[in-house]
């Protein structure tokens, strides 16, 4: 059977994640990636045509922070470029790259050392530095704000949010098992918010490696066809209401009617958001239920609908930059070798202002 | 699978100076944005996906794209946003024409916009070296080029007096660019000699300016592109060399650039460039000092090895030469780093559609553009009056 034309992923892995990899450098981080997914493909690094990657030149505290992974991404003397957002996002690019028929085998590279920055710092930065900054705003304080809202016009409240947080860490078996209790006695940051609200900084690195159908059906591993995606911005968090998310329910229309699939044909849905209440927010938006239904969806317990985030998302321990692109991975690898839908969600930017989405299939 | 063609149909700069006090850095980028559109009638309702280029920790502005979302117009829409260097305006050129020829995409807008006026770019600059061994010695453009410029100088025989030239050629052609920033009609050879020493030989009249500016594109498949603009200037070929993270794994770096050969060597190929001489009518070359310009001759195959020297002392990129280089002014003129790039396309496209102005070469089929950035990274792309 000839595969589809389009672009697939024949390769996925993840760093080892961690609230501080002091043992490796960031070239080190994400060569732990970009050599296990290699390797997974079946491929060398002489064999990729170029990258794209996804990094924060604040997080990484210097500029042209691809320069860091150029060498171990196949990007020397070949085709390299940088996407300044969630790695779903320098998915989409490379899709783009791929089906233009301009590379046949590439590697999409997503990489934070969190544990090298300070957030606040980093987060007030961006900030209009005349009107914003005097007020000390970070991204805490702004999803506080919009939590405040949200809670009060939803009828969710922490406690719903509490559950979000547990249940990823039990579904990513990354870092400490925590319940409900634990996060609402956590130190409170912005009220209504509390530490484990909020998606723990980490180093992280994920790759794909991702190549067109000629390549996918020449290497012979299991491949998951990238249907299409799609991506949408929002205005700045200060000037939008942000207890709705138009831009991602009208991100995800797009690509189900790109791909001429319904929303219930899928069997995986993964919603990236560094804060729990964001994420009832978001899957109330596109309409995946209400109240204690779609809390329960994201702790497996679904009643006969396809439970969300099975990952576990941000939450289980991932990064900025990173967390789309790991979703996206671990939905892959789900989904290779078998047929079955999945939509995986990256979000970049305060209180989610940009939403990207890809669509994966797996190619029985 | 088979590419849309795509073709730049629009471009638009702002008027680039060393503080534009008149603009916010959202303001500054709109300007160019909205001169581009304006030149074809374009609405934002028209673009289908913009893509953004800055370098962020020029001016301090984490997640830019994201703070100036709307006033770039890309409310609702798709906003991919890119920072590769001095590259980046070129990475967001070639990333227009991939969206638009992978099909995805009918019209797509690029802008590029830095006000280095409001931040420190040398200092940002420096982190790109080697903590321990290069950050000290090569902090910043000035050393970087310094230091390349002495290989260059070494292998090639290139003088001072050659290196000023392209200097006054840089500054005079300025002068007909009514967006350039940099412009000095009465410049000679020997202002330039006797110009400040930066850091040897790097002269003061040697390097570029420190700009605030923008530029934009508007970036279409083929089934609009006619509609768009009477004469589109076509792709014909996009591509990118990336090259090693530290400047000392690679010595020689500017007497052999060896991501420019590459990239040049691969586009060539893709567009039935034999000989670049005289197969292209103009070229907008990212030059950042005058012995870059020089080297650049060389490994863009315009001249023999050690050449580029010869080649700036017979005129042949002059704007009545041969082969005009930089008819704008290139980067010794004009320096918005996360537009200056763009503007290399820019102007290439625009020598291409006959609308560069009092800057316009006669006859213009085929042009060449490049991005330097990095570490001594490229991207580059060819443009020509009829599809490929």
């Amino acid at each position: 059977m000839d595969f589809p034309a389009g672009s697939y992923v024949v390769g996925v892995a993840h760093a080892r994640s961690a609230p501080a990899r002091d043992d490796v450098n960031t070239t080190e981080l994400a060569w732990e990636a970009v050599s296990a997914a290699l390797a997974d493909a079946g491929v060398g690094l002489a064999d990729i045509g170029g990258a794209v990657s996804a990094s924060q030149d604040f997080w990484e505290g210097r500029t042209i922070s691809s320069m860091s992974i150029n060498e171990i991404a196949g990007g020397t003397l070949r085709s390299e470029a940088k996407v300044a957002a969630d790695g779903v996002m320098a998915l989409l690019y490379a899709m783009a790259r791929i089906e233009d028929g301009d590379q046949t085998l590439n590697l999409v590279l997503a990489h934070s050392k969190e544990s090298q920055a300070d957030p606040h710092t980093v987060e007030l930065a961006g900030h209009d530095p005349y009107y914003h900054r005097a007020l000390d705003p970070d991204e805490t304080i702004a999803a506080a704000l919009q939590a405040q809202q949200f809670y009060a016009r939803s009828g969710f409240g922490p406690a719903d949010a509490a559950r979000i947080v547990a249940a990823a860490r039990r579904h990513g078996g990354v870092l400490p098992p925590v319940d409900a209790a634990d996060v609402l006695a956590s130190e409170p940051t912005a009220d209504p918010l509390r530490t484990l609200d909020r998606a723990p900084l980490m180093d992280a690195a994920t790759a794909l490696v991702v190549c067109d159908a000629a390549t996918a059906q020449r290497l012979g591993v299991p491949a998951v066809r990238l249907v299409c995606g799609a991506a949408r911005t929002a205005p700045f968090w200060t000037d939008r209401d942000l207890t709705v998310a138009p831009e991602l329910s009208g991100t995800v229309d797009e690509a189900l009617a790109l791909a001429g699939w319904q929303l219930d044909s899928l069997e995986r849905i993964e919603l990236t958001a560094p804060f729990a209440h964001q994420q009832l927010l978001l899957a109330g938006q596109l309409g995946l239920g209400e109240g204690p239904e779609l809390v329960a969806r994201f702790e497996g317990g679904t009643n006969g609908r396809l439970p969300l985030n099975p990952s576990g998302g941000w939450h289980a321990g991932s990064a900025g930059t990173v967390a789309g692109l790991a979703a996206t991975a671990d939905a892959a690898a789900a989904l290779r070798g078998r047929a079955g839908r999945a939509l995986v969600h990256g979000a970049t930017g305060f209180c989610t202002q940009s939403h990207a989405v890809v669509l994966l299939e797996g190619v029985a | 699978m088979t590419p849309v063609p795509s073709a730049i149909v629009a471009a638009g700069q702002t008027d680039h100076r060393s503080r534009r006090l008149d603009v916010s850095l959202g303001e500054l980028a709109r300007e160019a944005v909205d001169r581009c559109l304006a030149s074809r009638g374009l609405a934002f309702a028209d673009i289908d996906a913009i893509v953004a280029g800055n370098m962020e920790m020029f001016e301090g502005i984490y997640l830019v794209d994201q703070l100036l979302a709307a006033g770039l117009g890309g409310t609702g829409k798709p906003v991919f946003k890119l920072n590769t260097g001095g590259t980046v305006g070129a990475s967001v050129a070639i990333a227009c024409h991939h969206l638009v020829a992978s099909g995805r995409y009918e019209r797509v807008l690029g802008v590029g916009f830095e006000k280095q006026s409001e931040g420190s770019t040398q200092s940002a600059i420096t982190t790109v070296g080697d903590p321990v061994w290069e950050r000290a010695v090569m902090a910043g453009a000035i050393g970087n080029f310094a230091a390349m410029a002495s290989t260059y100088i070494h292998e090639s025989g290139a003088t001072e007096e050659q290196a000023a030239k392209v200097a006054v050629k840089a500054r005079r052609n300025a002068c007909r660019n009514p967006h350039a920033h940099l412009k000095l009609p009465d410049i000679t050879v020997e202002q330039v000699l006797e110009s400040a020493m930066l850091a040897h030989p790097i002269r003061r009249l040697d390097m570029c300016p420190s700009s605030d500016g923008a530029c934009a594109i508007v970036m279409a498949a083929e089934g609009v592109a006619g509609d768009l603009a009477e004469h589109p200037a076509w792709v014909h070929a996009a591509v990118t060399a990336h090259d090693q993270q530290y400047m000392g794994d690679s010595p020689k770096r500017l007497a052999v650039m060896r991501s420019l050969r590459a990239a040049s060597e691969k586009a060539y190929g893709i567009a039935g460039i034999e000989d670049p001489r005289r197969d292209f009518d103009v070229a907008e070359i990212y030059e950042p000092a005058t012995y870059a310009e020089l080297a650049m001759y060389e490994n863009l195959g315009f001249c023999a090895p050690g050449d580029g020297g010869t080649l700036i002392d017979e005129g042949v990129t002059e704007m009545e030469g041969d082969l005009p280089v930089n008819p704008s002014g290139g980067v010794l003129a004009t320096n918005p780093v996360g537009a200056t790039a763009l503007i290399r396309v820019a102007e290439a496209a625009l020598q291409v559609m006959g609308e560069a102005g009092e800057h316009q070469v006669d006859g213009v089929r085929r042009a060449l553009a490049t991005g330097y950035g990095g570490n001594a990274w490229t991207d580059l792309m060819i443009l020509g009056r009829e599809p490929r």
